[in-house]
């Protein structure tokens, strides 16, 4: 399983990957925003995508619309962890095609309980 | 002063010669009206040119707002913004600073009994010991290897937490991003402002600011305000169960 976090910023990419360590998930990549992120996608061997929303360049978002647009990426599962909290966006992420959503500051349990909630709908699926 | 202009001018300095060498009166006074005349429609041209660029500063200045809105509606934003960073820093500090005041007894405790236990063990080592002092050292062993990992245990999850309170550095720094783009702004205006050096005036037909309700604003500084705005992760999950999820 390997993992893609996407964050401009590189204190929070690291507290993820640690976080992601701690639950098993050894193998990640980083990118610091959707322009960077998207090259690394696109040379496969990706399966589960971590992603903030507002970075430079490419936004969270923008690159969500861009994975579900892809033949080869569209049913690539992404998480999105941010401190965006208005409605609209939650609606908007949702509407994109968003497989969880993890509001700033947010805690390991709930990391962990969103990744295993995606996996157990892609398992029934 | 135009190529056009200048081309006249020398031609009516030419007749001008001529005129003045054949004694020609009317024609002499003719060429020297046709030069001063040149040389002050080059001077209506280049006073023109100022008064548009004035006038277009004076304009676009007036048209544009911001300043006053930077000073009634983003300062007080920004105080709001900058008492956010303290806050947020702070309490992280504190997290941080308590998890280390949890974490220290435990290393401590778990040395000291390593110290004691090797201690024993050394004097077991150079048969100084003796069989009641044996059984006590294999006891405190005994209660010593499950307290290992319980602590171990409790300092990984202790670290963990002043790992995540780490997270404040991308929530201020959002923060304290948006603070600078806003100093650069007001900036700019007061060099526009130095410029024409002009008061603003009342713009009556204000601009409505077009707001794109999914625009990217970093961390909610006045979140329990704002309907609009989650405030939780169960708020979150809240709405995204309602759509269905």
């Amino acid at each position: 399983m390997k993992i893609l976090i996407v964050d401009d910023f590189s204190t929070m990419r690291r507290i993820i990957k640690n976080l992601l360590r701690d639950l098993g998930f050894n193998n990640t990549v980083e990118a610091d925003d959707g322009l960077t992120a998207l090259p690394i996608l696109q040379a496969g061997g990706i399966d589960f995508l971590v992603t903030d929303w507002n970075m430079p360049g490419m936004q969270g978002i923008d690159l969500l619309k861009t994975v579900r647009a892809d033949e080869k990426l569209s049913s690539l599962p992404v998480l999105m962890v941010t401190a965006e909290t208005k409605r609209e966006q939650i609606i908007t992420a949702a509407q994109a095609g968003v497989n969880g959503y993890i509001v700033k500051p947010f805690t390991a349990a709930t990391l962990k309980e969103k990744i295993d909630k995606i996996f157990e709908r892609i398992e029934a699926q | 002063m135009n190529p056009t202009n200048e081309a006249i001018q020398l031609d009516a300095a030419r007749a001008l010669v001529n005129a003045l060498e054949a004694g020609d009166k009317t024609e002499s006074a003719s060429q020297l009206a046709l030069l001063t005349q040149t040389q002050e429609s080059d001077l209506f041209h280049q006073v023109g040119k100022l008064t548009r660029e004035l006038h277009e500063a004076l304009s676009n200045f007036n048209l544009d707002n911001r300043l006053a809105d930077l000073t009634e509606k983003d300062m007080p934003n920004t105080r709001e913004r900058l008492n956010y960073v303290i806050r947020t820093t702070e309490e992280a500090a504190h997290k941080t600073l308590s998890y280390i005041d949890k974490t220290l007894p435990l290393a401590s405790e778990l040395k000291q009994t390593a110290e004691k236990i090797n201690a024993s063990w050394h004097r077991f080592r150079m048969r100084e010991m003796t069989a009641d002092e044996f059984r006590s050292m294999s006891k405190e062993i005994e209660s010593y290897l499950p307290e290992v990992t319980n602590h171990s245990d409790q300092i990984h999850a202790n670290l963990s937490e002043m790992m995540l309170a780490q997270g404040f550095q991308d929530l201020t720094g959002q923060v304290i991003s948006q603070v600078i783009n806003l100093v650069e702004e007001v900036e700019d205006n007061l060099v526009r402002l130095i410029k024409v050096s002009g008061k603003p005036q009342e713009h009556k037909n204000k601009d409505k600011e077009k707001v794109d309700p999914i625009k990217a604003e970093g961390p909610q500084i006045n979140q329990e305000n704002n309907v609009n705005v989650v405030n939780n992760q169960d708020e979150v999950d809240d709405l995204l169960s309602s759509l269905g999820f």
